[in-house]
């Protein structure tokens, strides 16, 4: 009977499951009704597009990888594999900047994340419970994130320098913590709004204080959003190029990025060097990302559109 | 929205009056209770005010100070000289075509980005059952810094040795050369290309997650009354995810209105000013003329024009997902 009401035609759903038939029978026929509406025509050709998406998604990357095992010769001579592998552009690549700039740009990453977190979720729960700042306050927060950053980078290079905070590590961190906050707030949203009130109204009616309840049982609960917000700010951290290159001038504060748009701009460009740098770089956001690929998934799509 | 209005209006009553047996001995507590609970309230939202008013407040006003003055980086509101800025900003050509080439840049890569991704979403939806392994993948080119982005297109595009070049020399009779990040009309293609290559997936996400959720009963009850498959499309999967849709394309435009990173990287603005997209332009004024007065004054002409295009999509998109 189950298998009978999992076959996708509709016709056999039909007799497979009567109104009186039991619920999780029916529960079971609807599933395989809504998921799967594979009696649709032009099947195969949405198959043949996935393929093509997953070829333009790979290919660009897999270029990538194939450069950086190439010579600046074999390279101009049209080759699309390498005929000899050149590992020494990896060499070249660990042996430069590059190592640094990523230790850098997870430091600032990470903590910038950790602080955006602690700065974002008693503020995101109070506009969502208590609507504590009005409506005003929850319209305003996101409209940093509208406009380029661009606009608030002199602003904030004038703040940071009065603070001493320029060329700095700490400084590009607190300029980065500050700055996910609004879309922090606004992914969390999605996230405190599925907390059942009753688990609140229980810990108030024990006798709880709002700090305790934000300590003991919101950021409990929240724990899984906690971890899919934090990596994505983590990861709009270390890709962030535009703050890094002015509040980081100095070569030891430089983040990945800026170390390699300055390759770029050096005379002679090896292109098989920066490939390979480029991928050192890939390497340990790709890492984090895939290891929290779940987290990541949850907190884009039930933080953007809710 | 409906539910969590009526979640909120529920919590102030439970909160407010304990139960019955003590509600009349603890009336002075309680209202001490309320008092302080109010008061952590503020203290939560605290930092969030602060970021707002470093992040936006303070900006702004520096912004508004700085394009009614003549201002250098180093030394900005050296002389009040009222709107001579903003004229010259809104009537200079090159910010003209800047917020021109910022706007088009915008809604076709939103547009391209919104169709492509819609229609992978759907592909994807009919033709796996979770696709996890594609999301994952699919979640790559989001996760790849914009700078190397902008760097392997660069290579994609190079018309030494680059993929194309490669390609078109080896599969075609072409023995010329193509030069699409050098070429004026063909540059700001190429941005975008990156730009759709990078953000798509983001669209792809949302809207698969969308088709995921919605009601299985209502397309049962669509199948049982005989609707055809393209049918049950049109009239009952289209119109649940359309809202979602709308706020991808949104939040697309968003994200192509800010593109600095890969024109910084790919084209410098160039050839000529064929890539000079607003971002870029602002970034040029301040810190390469080190005029932020002009630079002020252009961001000030740029939020107007962002504000204009966005509104009328933003109230869609309410409208979309309010129904």
């Amino acid at each position: 009977m189950i298998e009978t009401a999992e076959a996708p035609s509709s016709r056999m759903i039909e007799g497979a499951a009567p109104p009186a038939a039991p619920s999780d029978v029916t529960k079971r026929v609807r599933r395989g009704v809504g998921r799967h509406p594979r009696g649709l025509p032009g099947s195969a050709l949405s198959l043949g597009w996935v393929a093509l998406v997953v070829v333009v998604v790979l290919v660009p990357l897999g270029y990538l990888v194939s450069l950086s095992l190439m010579t600046q010769g074999q390279i101009s001579a049209g080759l699309l594999f390498p005929s000899d592998p050149a590992w020494q552009n990896w060499g070249n690549a660990w042996n430069s900047a590059i190592p640094r700039g990523i230790t850098n740009s997870l430091i600032a990453a990470f903590l910038g994340s950790l602080l955006t977190l602690a700065l974002a979720v008693p503020g995101a729960w109070t506009i969502v419970r208590h609507r504590t700042g009005g409506s005003a306050l929850s319209g305003l927060i996101l409209s940093p994130w509208l406009l380029p950053p661009v606009v608030a980078i002199i602003p904030l290079l004038t703040l940071l320098r009065m603070l001493g905070l320029i060329n700095t590590l700490p400084g590009l961190t607190l300029v980065y913590a500050l700055m996910n906050v609004p879309v922090a707030i606004w992914l969390l949203d999605g996230f405190i709004r599925r907390i059942p009130v009753e688990i609140e109204e229980a810990a108030r009616l024990d006798g709880a204080g709002e700090l305790q309840l934000l300590r003991r049982v919101v950021v409990p609960v929240l724990g899984p959003a906690l971890i899919a917000v934090g990596v994505i700010v983590v990861i709009l951290n270390y890709n962030e190029f535009l703050f890094a290159t002015f509040l980081t001038q100095s070569e030891g504060s430089q983040t990945v990025p800026v170390v390699l748009a300055g390759m770029l701009s050096e005379r002679v460009q090896d292109f098989g060097r920066i490939a390979a740098s480029s991928l050192l770089a890939i390497i340990p956001i790709f890492t984090i990302a895939v290891l929290l690929q779940r987290h990541l998934v949850e907190g884009l799509t039930t933080g953007a559109v809710k | 929205m409906s539910t969590d209005q009526r979640e909120r209006t529920r919590i102030p009553p439970a909160a407010a009056s304990p139960p019955q047996p003590e509600a009349s001995p603890d009336a002075a507590p309680t209202s001490r209770r309320r008092r302080t609970e109010r008061f952590h309230h503020r203290l939560f939202v605290t930092p969030s005010v602060l970021v707002l008013l470093v992040l936006a407040l303070y900006p702004l006003l520096f912004i508004a100070a700085a394009a009614l003055s003549r201002s250098s980086l180093g030394q900005p509101f050296q002389e009040f000289t009222g709107l001579q800025n903003l004229r010259a900003a809104a009537g200079d050509p090159a910010v003209q075509d800047s917020m021109l080439l910022g706007t088009s840049y915008g809604l076709g890569v939103a547009a391209v980005s919104t169709v492509l991704g819609t229609a992978t979403a759907v592909a994807l939806w009919r033709s796996v059952s979770s696709g996890a392994v594609l999301r994952t993948l699919l979640l790559l080119p989001m996760i790849v810094p914009p700078v190397i982005v902008g760097i392997l297109f660069s290579f994609i595009f190079s018309p030494s040795g680059g993929l194309i070049d490669t390609l078109l020399r080896q599969f075609t009779s072409f023995s010329g050369s193509f030069a699409v990040l050098s070429d004026p009309s063909w540059a700001i293609i190429g941005v975008a290309v990156a730009d759709v290559w990078e953000w798509t997936p983001l669209v792809v996400l949302l809207v698969f997650t969308a088709l995921l959720g919605q009601d299985p009963e209502i397309l049962e009850a669509a199948q049982l009354d005989g609707a055809q498959p393209v049918q049950q499309f049109l009239h009952v999967t289209l119109p649940t995810i359309a809202g979602t849709v709308a706020a991808a394309f949104l939040i697309r435009l968003i994200l192509a209105f800010k593109v600095f990173d890969l024109v910084y990287v790919m084209t410098s603005g160039g050839p000529g000013s064929s890539t000079q997209v607003p971002a870029y332009l602002i970034w040029r004024a301040a810190l390469q003329n080190f005029d932020v007065g002009m630079a002020a004054a252009i961001t000030l002409v740029l939020a107007v024009v962002v504000t204009l295009v966005t509104l009328p999509i933003f109230y869609l998109t309410k409208r979309l997902r309010d129904d």
